[in-house]
């Protein structure tokens, strides 16, 4: 009996040892993106499709990270079992190129003629370019402008939209109304969020920056305190609100329900607008100026890690999805805005009526990258929400992040 | 006794030599032995080991930083804040949870009507993921949520519980209390349906009401559950983590930020795996020091 059983032991012990040595066939590139809707997972695939109609020797697996997708990148580049390709976001770029994880493109990128690195617009490239040497090519690119909606704006009598701080907070008061004079106001001017995404802009456009060009803050300066003021000052003179004080969830939603005017938000709210805000006539437009024009810009790009065993095989996929063919795909639908000068003259976007806008503010649009520890986020988070929610003393909040963030400045 | 002398027979008859039982001892205990030892035992060992480096997931090489993340800690006015934060909500919902679940047992314990609708209805949210009602709570926080339709009723201003600092802590506790006081009712009610009704009926012979009845027999016969009870919320307390991920990221202004939420941020978000393990490290050590002190202070049978 006893030998029985060991016998069966000993099979299920093969069993599961056999069962983890079935892997992938010996070329397959995985591949891992993030998904932010239904029609780009579907778009991924039919670009990915498009890849091994062109290259049939070539086997690809797309492996979808639903969530927590840092974290879990992260923790396969350091259990060595990251996939071949992959994308990196340009918030979090500069905590992944401190490390020596991921693959540098150069070589590649000079050997492969017809991949023409001097396409892209340079702003891009350089969010994941560290002394020269590139870890990421940028698929795509976003960035803040103006969403209005024209009923509103044609109801209160206005034509145009802001275009500058001053008419942006004359318009939010005109545009701010207690339709059924309950005492509460249905209708605000703009919708702001305490996050420091949504405030950048303003202290770029007020010739502000979070670090200067040596990497040191410069939070506690009278241009970023100026533009500080002036965001929060929209939401203090209550022309402005915030999602959480409308019980929504965030500030498209806002502004696609009708309380509120206007938003800043990306391209990636168009097609939102067109499914479920069906009822919204609105239009884009540039952010409003202030000292000069600014927005920030978004995106994300396809890397490789070091550790990589097929490397010819992932520049082949990487330089096929950011190269000409395949951005043209990518981009063709509008869900992201081409970083290619060549797409973006190809598909026309620079006269579209929509996404010209888009295009338009790369002329004065940043990438917003910071050279601190992810924690610099935590940190200038919780002080817009304790400038929003607390009416913390903002010159105090401002130099109290400078001090706790000091110590987090990543070296060189 | 005699059913168990039958036993004792049988098990002589039939049955082996004391190797042979040992054989089938540690083969039954094999598997969840290493399972232990492979999730449990060893991560333990290894987060110990890794709180005393500068250990970085994706860094080639992890300097070894002695007692310094120790040190860092004490330093860390984040930390203390999320330590007094975890305080806080262990003393807020621990009493009341423990009260409320003796409570609700007592009272299914009674032959009422609808006794098992309600014991049902109890322990729902104990078998529901905390993910989902952290987010059902989300609605009923909200700005135009329920909770503020229900108290604009009686008066009470509309107040944004998640994003007001001064309430978002005590929310998150009150959810808490909501979903497992229902879990800890039932082994309440165990302890309930232990306790001799001989005792209840000698008290009422006596002329003992209904409460001198609950304070006087139902209360000192159920203490060793008491005990049981308090020590796995005290430590559920202590390490309260998915309502806080789902519900508030920590915020506003870390006003629930929780040790155990810490640890992750530290470790996943910060890229700083070794200083999250030191915290996490301390976490667990305030655990044990906390659970020693009751089971010397509080025993769970004094007499």
């Amino acid at each position: 009996m006893v030998k029985s059983t060991l016998k069966y032991l000993i099979l299920a012990f093969s069993l599961a040892l056999i069962a983890s040595c079935i892997r992938d066939k010996e070329n397959t590139i995985r591949f891992s993106s993030w998904q932010s809707s239904p029609s780009e997972k579907r778009l991924t695939d039919s670009l990915l499709h498009c890849f091994s109609k062109k290259y049939p020797e070539y086997n690809v697996k797309f492996e979808l990270i639903p969530g927590n997708y840092s974290e879990k990148i992260q923790l396969m580049l350091g259990t060595h079992s990251a996939p071949q390709v992959f994308y990196i976001k340009d918030f979090v770029a500069p905590s992944y190129l401190r490390y020596d994880v991921l693959q540098p493109l150069n070589e590649y990128i000079d050997k492969d003629t017809s991949f023409d690195i001097d396409d892209f617009y340079p702003q891009f490239l350089d969010a994941f370019t560290k002394n020269g040497i590139i870890y990421g090519i940028p698929k795509d690119f976003g960035c803040f402008v103006l969403f209005y909606n024209t009923d509103m704006f044609k109801a209160a009598g206005i034509n145009d939209p802001p275009k500058d701080w001053a008419e942006l907070e004359e318009f939010s008061r005109k545009l701010t109304k207690d339709a059924n004079s309950d005492g509460k106001i249905d209708q605000y001017g703009i919708v702001v969020e305490p996050s420091i995404d949504k405030l950048m802009p303003f202290v770029f456009q007020n010739m502000g920056s979070f670090q200067d060009k040596d990497g040191n803050l410069t939070l506690n300066t009278p241009e970023f305190l100026e533009a500080l003021e002036y965001y929060y000052g929209l939401y203090k003179k209550n022309i402005a609100t915030i999602p959480t004080d409308v019980s929504m969830n965030n500030t498209e939603e806002v502004f696609g329900r009708k309380r509120a005017a206007m938003v800043i938000s990306g391209g990636w709210f168009v097609p939102q607008l067109k499914d479920q805000y069906t009822d919204v006539n609105y239009k884009v437009a540039f952010l409003p100026k202030g000292k000069q024009m600014a927005t920030i810009a978004f995106t994300v790009s396809y890397s490789s890690p070091k550790e990589n065993l097929l490397k010819e095989e992932s520049w082949k996929l990487l330089s096929y999805l950011t190269g000409k063919e395949g951005m043209k795909v990518w981009t063709s639908t509008g869900i992201a805005m081409p970083t290619r000068k060549s797409i973006a003259a190809q598909l026309d976007y620079i006269n579209h009526p929509e996404y010209k806008y888009f295009m338009g503010s790369v002329d004065f649009a940043k990438v917003f990258q910071v050279e601190y520890n992810e924690r610099w986020y935590s940190i200038t988070q919780s002080a817009m929400q304790a400038i929003f929610y607390e009416e913390a003393d903002i010159p105090q909040k401002l130099k109290q992040m400078e001090d706790d963030m000091k110590s987090l400045r990543i070296k060189k | 006794m005699v059913s168990g002398y039958g036993l004792k027979i049988k098990m002589k008859r039939n049955s082996s030599t004391k190797k042979e039982q040992q054989f089938w001892a540690f083969t039954f205990l094999f598997f969840p032995l290493m399972l232990l030892a492979i999730f449990v035992f060893i991560p333990i060992l290894f987060s110990l080991g890794i709180s005393f480096f500068n250990w970085e997931l994706m860094a080639s090489q992890q300097n070894f930083l002695g007692v310094n993340n120790y040190i860092e800690i004490f330093g860390d006015k984040i930390f203390y804040k999320a330590m007094l934060n975890t305080v806080l909500y262990t003393i807020g919902v621990v009493p009341i949870q423990t009260m409320l679940a003796l409570f609700l047992a007592f009272v299914m314990n009674q032959k009422i009507r609808g006794r098992v609708f309600f014991r049902t209805a109890f322990y729902i949210p104990a078998v529901t993921s905390s993910v989902v009602t952290s987010i059902i709570f989300v609605a009923i926080y909200s700005k135009e949520g329920l909770l503020n339709s229900i108290l604009g009723n009686f008066g009470f201003a509309a107040n944004d519980w998640l994003t007001n600092p001064h309430t978002a802590l005590i929310s998150i506790m009150m959810l808490n209390i909501w979903t497992t006081s229902g879990y800890f009712m039932v082994s309440f009610l165990a302890g309930l349906q232990n306790i001799p009704n001989s005792l209840y009926e000698a008290a009422k012979l006596e002329g003992a009401s209904r409460r001198q009845q609950f304070w006087h027999i139902t209360v000192p016969m159920v203490r060793p559950v008491t005990y049981f009870v308090v020590v796995m919320s005290l430590i559920g307390c202590f390490q309260v983590f998915d309502q806080v991920f789902v519900m508030s990221d920590g915020g506003p202004n870390n006003a629930t930020t929780t040790m155990a939420y810490y640890v992750y941020q530290n470790a996943f978000r910060y890229f700083r795996l070794g200083y999250g393990a030191a915290t996490a490290i301390v976490l667990a050590g305030i655990i044990m020091i906390v659970t020693v002190i009751q089971k010397k202070y509080f025993p769970p049978n004094p007499y």
